[in-house]
């Protein structure tokens, strides 16, 4: 194993081999799980809260939007579905956001005397927040069957293929916003409010058609936007997204390129910095 | 009995030079920026430099035993940390073939709510072992730290000492091929330390490459093979350690007899 750094390099990653490749992984696979496991530890209900919290949130969203607010899926999907289908996979992009942030700011002790692929720590927020989502999917798939929505086949291929969109914006952004964080803190309380911002830009709460009539194409501008709709017909009617999820691949494109060039730049003055 | 791969140089650093500007009045807040804009901007332009590190360049081979000594602020960390690669250089090349483990500020990766054995893996890997090799040297780590039960506690139930042992028996047990070690020897009960000593010296004879910068000369010239004596970011004397010490001793003296006049050129 050799290593060369020389000053017009300017970063101080080295190229990838298999072995560092594999070692990569499992420190990728440690950090998620350390995560996961700080979580919600020394709680009473300690894991189960992984489950009961989108479930409560899910109730509290129910009682507020359908019985105060009167909202209806113009699909015909009982309430609950038509919101869980959406609010389920917009948790996994809002919390990893969120949680990557601060994720070089906070280990600036281990960033400072260890050194390591660096990306691993925000791609790791990521990861954990999807071992979150993917638990919350029997959640979804009980409460689809009493209704009678049998999750069909389109599922096996559909699921993975929206993972694998989201995920890659998901890495993406999280390097951008944590890179970025470290030179200017206050974006971890910014990303904050936006992400409330976002949230309500995009159809989760009401159904898109709400929007779609009054501001015409301009929804598709938000890249989210068509991702939790695929989401949203993938769950509810086992429907595979079509050709009109371009602008959420397009985005995750575009996010993964940019963070990665941002990391890549800013790595080397994170010394100073943190 | 020298070996065949004695000459194999295992950290090349050929013209290696390190920037810091030295922050003036760096932007706490967006208000006193806005509010003193000239100043700032005149401020940021003028920022000074400082060298850590002035066009060092320095071999040191397999199996090496190698103490960088020098007055405080003459670069010994930066090049340290330059090595281990958590400082990019301003200037020049860095060549390093092998597995670097520092040990710099022992237990750095600790998190006090997880479990001694969740940590000691977690920093294995993070020096640079896999999965599986952390946790086939586990048992051995455990032995070393002496920790005991205490290994599937919560590390915030840990004394500082039994969290700096831990520490050490990580890195130490990561395979380490060349080892750095900044002044850290001072952890532990003296029987803990002189088991560390043991442990290294054990190191050095399977041709684990060891940089040691320290204030401790008699260390010095008792362990290492070679010495460099850094002085103002450059390497002021290099060669056996008795002379490279009686060398930094004598501008030392001779700096602080007569203070008025530059000691160090």
């Amino acid at each position: 194993m050799e290593a060369i750094w020389a000053a017009r390099y300017r970063d101080l990653s080295e190229r990838l081999n298999l072995a560092q490749l594999a070692r990569t992984w499992d420190l990728l696979l440690l950090m998620s799980a350390r995560e996961v496991k700080l979580r919600y530890q020394e709680t009473v209900l300690g894991f189960l809260w992984t489950m009961a919290k989108p479930l409560l949130l899910a109730l509290v969203f129910a009682f507020a939007l359908n019985y105060v607010l009167r909202i209806k899926d113009p699909g015909g999907a009982p309430f609950v579905l038509f919101l869980l289908a959406a609010l389920f996979p917009w948790t996994w992009f809002q919390s990893s956001i969120q949680f990557s942030a601060a994720s070089f700011s906070n280990n600036a002790p281990l960033l400072k005397k260890v050194y390591f692929p660096r990306f691993v720590l925000p791609l790791s927020a990521v990861t954990s927040q999807l071992f979150h989502f993917v638990l919350s999917i029997p959640i979804l798939v009980v409460l689809l069957l009493a209704w009678d929505y049998v999750p069909g086949p389109q599922w096996l291929l559909g699921f993975p293929l929206l993972v694998a969109i989201q995920f890659l914006m998901l890495a993406g952004l999280a390097l951008l916003v944590a890179s970025f964080n470290v030179f200017l803190r206050d974006l971890e309380h910014l990303v904050e409010v936006l992400m409330m911002l976002w949230l309500y830009l995009t159809p989760i709460i009401y159904p898109l058609s709400a929007v779609e009539a009054r501001l015409g194409n301009v929804v598709y501008l938000n890249p989210m936007a068509s991702l939790i709709q695929a989401w949203r017909d993938l769950f509810l009617y086992d429907k595979l997204p079509g050709l009109d999820i371009w602008p959420a691949v397009a985005f995750a494109a575009v996010a993964l390129v940019a963070g990665s060039i941002v990391f890549r730049r800013l790595e080397g003055q994170f010394e100073v910095a943190l | 009995m020298k070996s065949p791969y004695d000459d194999a140089e295992v950290i090349a650093l050929d013209g290696v030079s390190k920037r810091y500007y030295l922050s003036s009045q760096r932007v706490e807040e967006l208000k006193t920026a806005l509010l003193h804009l000239p100043t700032f901007l005149k401020a940021s332009r003028a920022r000074q430099e400082f060298w850590a590190l002035r066009d060092v360049s320095l071999t040191i081979r397999r199996g090496e035993s190698v103490g960088i000594i020098g007055p405080n602020g003459a670069g010994k960390s930066t090049l340290l940390r330059i090595v281990s690669r958590l400082a990019p250089l301003t200037k020049g090349k860095l060549t390093v073939r092998g597995r670097v483990s520092p040990l710099l500020e022992l237990g750095a990766g600790f998190h006090p709510q997880i479990s001694g054995r969740e940590n000691a893996i977690l920093n294995a890997v993070l020096l640079g072992l896999s999965r599986k090799e952390a946790k086939a040297k586990l048992p051995e780590i455990a032995d070393f730290s002496e920790l005991g039960e205490f290994i599937d506690q919560p590390m915030r139930t840990y004394s500082s000492g039994m969290y700096v042992r831990l520490g050490f028996a990580v890195a130490v047990h990561v395979k380490p091929e060349i080892l750095l070690v900044d002044e850290v020897l001072a952890v532990g009960d003296a029987e803990f330390q002189r088991k560390c000593f043991d442990h290294i010296e054990k190191l050095r004879q399977n041709k684990v490459t060891i940089v040691l910068v320290t204030h401790d000369l008699e260390s010095v010239k008792r362990f290492c093979d070679r010495a460099v004596l850094l002085s103002h970011g450059a390497v002021a004397a290099e060669g056996k350690p008795r002379e490279v010490v009686d060398e930094y001793l004598s501008r030392h003296f001779e700096f602080s007899a007569s203070p008025s006049g530059g000691g160090d050129s």
